[in-house]
């Protein structure tokens, strides 16, 4: 299963709630996909999904999934700690863990190597911690999202490889806008 | 204590109702005010540049957050200023403790302060510089002025200013 397929099959729960999704080909492939006013796509700042995700999700009450590349993740690390410490129930970070970088051609990252994100994330103080295949991905997500007491952090361990995809036609105060409307802040839309 | 209060009043009074820091000595006594204060969220973060992207979600989420930091922070976090605060205009405060301004004991910060004031020209951020109490009555206008135009403002507060603040 590659990143393409896994987000075909859990498209159904990304659609019920609000969702940060990655720069460069993950946003482009869920656009394609079946797009949707709750997801906002990044344009921009690689490694800062979970981050988003998180100020959102500590921000309101609607639960919140980040989709994070291990990339990404990997440049970004100091923020699983603040998520161990600080995340609250209605927190899901989704690590589409590939071991490599997609968007630039498909190199090797280091979790293909000797890293492994499920330590860290453990290291850094978040409690539910779950790495799965792609095919169990949508079990363990769904179940992420019933849990009202926990947040929690999947590592999806798939095949690397992509689809050929258009950039988001989409500008960015849209992306923002909609996004917002959606949660009920913004009402000139 | 009286500066600090003050500075964090004044955020309030802007509506700013989310803050994070990667702690300072200078802000120490703002985080003591924070920590304490059950009406705003408040928490440390590991680094400025993840800060940054919890701001955005925090504004997402119809927050209006400040982040706390030295000046050195502004160094960390440049891309996600530009790629992501000012690329969806997104109302952030940055609350700078500038280190390295006279009075500062620490020659190595003095790189930063050098170069601090033009990245923030150069990023087109608007900035308040605090150097005596009386500046402090702008930032409650200043704060509202990031909601109005949409962007990430900067209040920088002298060393002198927040040294004795006992």
């Amino acid at each position: 299963m590659n990143r393409f397929e896994l987000l075909n099959k859990i498209q159904n729960i990304l659609k019920d709630n609000l969702v940060i999704c990655n720069i460069g080909l993950p946003s482009q492939e869920l656009y394609k996909i079946n797009d949707q006013p709750n997801f906002f796509y990044m344009l921009g700042s690689m490694g800062l999904s979970s981050s988003i995700g998180l100020g959102l999700s500590l921000s309101q009450t609607k639960q919140v999934i980040s989709i994070d590349g291990d990339g990404s993740v990997l440049m970004n690390m100091n923020t699983l700690a603040t998520i161990g410490n600080r995340a609250p129930s209605n927190y899901t970070l989704l690590i589409i863990d590939n071991g490599s970088y997609g968007s630039t051609g498909d190199q090797r990252t280091f979790t293909d190597e000797n890293t492994s994100l499920k330590d860290i994330a453990l290291g850094a103080g978040c409690k539910k911690v779950i790495e799965c295949s792609g095919e169990e991905t949508l079990n363990e997500l769904s179940k992420a999202i019933e849990d009202k007491n926990n947040s929690y952090v999947i590592i999806s361990k798939i095949n690397s490889g992509n689809v050929k995809i258009d950039p988001i036609p989409l500008n960015p105060i849209t992306i923002r806008d909609r996004f917002r409307k959606f949660i009920g802040i913004v009402k000139y839309l | 204590m009286k500066i600090s209060k003050k500075i964090i009043d004044n955020l309030k009074k802007g509506g700013v109702d989310f803050y994070l820091s990667v702690p300072c000595k200078l802000l120490a006594n703002m985080i003591d005010i924070l920590e304490n204060d059950k009406d705003v969220y408040y928490s440390a973060v590991p680094r400025e540049e993840e800060g940054m992207g919890i701001c955005a979600g925090a504004y997402l989420g119809n927050k209006f957050p400040c982040i706390m930091m030295q000046n050195t922070g502004i160094g960390n976090s440049v891309n996600a200023i530009v790629s992501l605060l000012q690329l969806y205009q997104m109302p952030v405060v940055f609350l700078i403790s500038y280190r390295g301004t006279p009075g500062e004991p620490v020659g190595a910060q003095g790189g930063m302060a050098k170069i601090t004031e033009n990245i923030l020209q150069t990023l087109r951020i608007p900035m308040l510089h605090c150097s005596s109490e009386k500046d402090l009555d702008r930032i409650t206008t200043f704060s509202k002025h990031a909601k109005v135009v949409e962007s990430p403002v900067a209040i920088l507060c002298d060393f002198n200013l927040m040294k004795d603040d006992k």
